[in-house]
């Protein structure tokens, strides 16, 4: 057990924020057309970085803007930003037998910084090395987070210089990251079944109910048919 | 254009929100010990909602949006995340503007 000896913290976030360097760049114009698309929405330049480093998950911020209103439908965002990200509470509990000797003083307030990326690449890390290093998963998280915040900043400051954003493809980069993150969840067709379900049953959703209810019940029709899809229980 | 109230509640709302869902799977599920259907369960999670959210990109009206979509689709399945960026965008506007 004790051959696991943790690195210098210190190293360990600079090997994390080195990392996550590429991912980065990734988010850049991401950031970019949220920003400028929440201005395009009636958001205040600095109220949209805000809500980039308060809710810091980019799925549920792209939603939110699409339902903007002025004023908000604060409840109605609320719930979609909770379907959008209940995969959190899944990827917390992924996590948790992996982090049982940190304490609840630093993981609580480390959870904040949760997301996708910051998720898997320390899961990885862990899984490749045989223990979680709370530093690396801080350095991703501090990369994420920085970028994230300024360029949809800056995005909302340039937006309306640019224009329509649209035009040029930009909004095209939401999906092309959401489709590289499923290639590296994928395993294999098998493992793979319930996104198809819930692509079948998101896409007619979204044609026949207004809102972001094909997220929901596409997440939804995905998770039972991984419960039903899934090997049988030995008992 | 001036920073808003409403505004600042929802985006506090966001923020309640989305801290319980990292935290309450944390709290909640930790101790509990997970069958392996729970475990195939977890693992199509979160490949379910990024595909359900991208889903409208699938039923697009327009030539133009399904082609820059396959395009999209064949680079993220061979490059890495920039060049599919990358060629997604520029795909995506060259498409738009000429079909």
């Amino acid at each position: 057990m004790s051959n696991l000896q943790p690195a210098p913290a210190a190293a360990e976030f600079w090997r994390g924020l080195k990392e996550v360097f590429p991912v980065l760049i990734g988010m850049v114009p991401i950031a970019l057309v949220l920003g400028a698309q929440a201005v395009a929405k009636g958001f205040h330049p600095v109220e949209a970085p805000l809500m980039g480093g308060v809710n810091f998950a980019g799925g549920s911020e792209f939603v939110a803007v699409g339902l903007w209103t002025t004023p908000p439908d604060l409840l109605l965002i609320a719930v979609m930003t909770f379907l959008v990200n209940c995969r959190h509470l899944l990827m917390g509990a992924a996590l948790a037998p992996l982090v049982r000797q940190i304490p609840a003083r630093k993981i609580f307030p480390a959870l904040y910084v949760m997301c996708d990326e910051t998720w898997a690449m320390s899961l990885a890390d862990a899984r490749k090395r045989g223990m979680f290093s709370l530093p690396y998963y801080l350095g991703n998280a501090a990369g994420m987070w920085v970028t994230w915040v300024l360029f949809v900043g800056i995005g909302a400051v340039l937006g309306p210089i640019i224009g329509d954003l649209e035009r040029f493809g930009f909004d095209m980069a939401f999906t092309a990251v959401f489709l590289v993150l499923l290639r590296g969840a994928w395993t294999s067709f098998t493992a793979a079944r319930p996104w198809f379900v819930s692509l079948a049953v998101a896409a007619p959703t979204y044609l026949i109910l207004p809102g972001a209810w094909y997220v929901a019940t596409g997440a939804t029709a995905g998770l039972v048919a991984a419960f039903l899809l899934a090997p049988r229980e030995e008992i | 254009m001036t920073v808003d109230l409403w505004t600042m509640l929802t985006i506090a709302a966001m923020g309640v929100v989305t801290y319980s869902t990292r935290l309450g799977g944390f709290l909640l599920l930790r101790n509990r010990h997970l069958s392996p259907r729970t475990l195939a369960v977890l693992e199509a999670v979160p490949g379910c909602v990024l595909i359900s959210v991208i889903a409208p990109r699938f039923v697009a009206a327009k030539p133009a949006e399904l082609l820059a979509l396959a395009i999209t689709l064949l680079a993220a399945w061979r490059l890495p995340l920039l060049p599919t960026v990358l060629i997604s965008i520029v795909a995506t506007g060259l498409l738009r503007h000429f079909l």
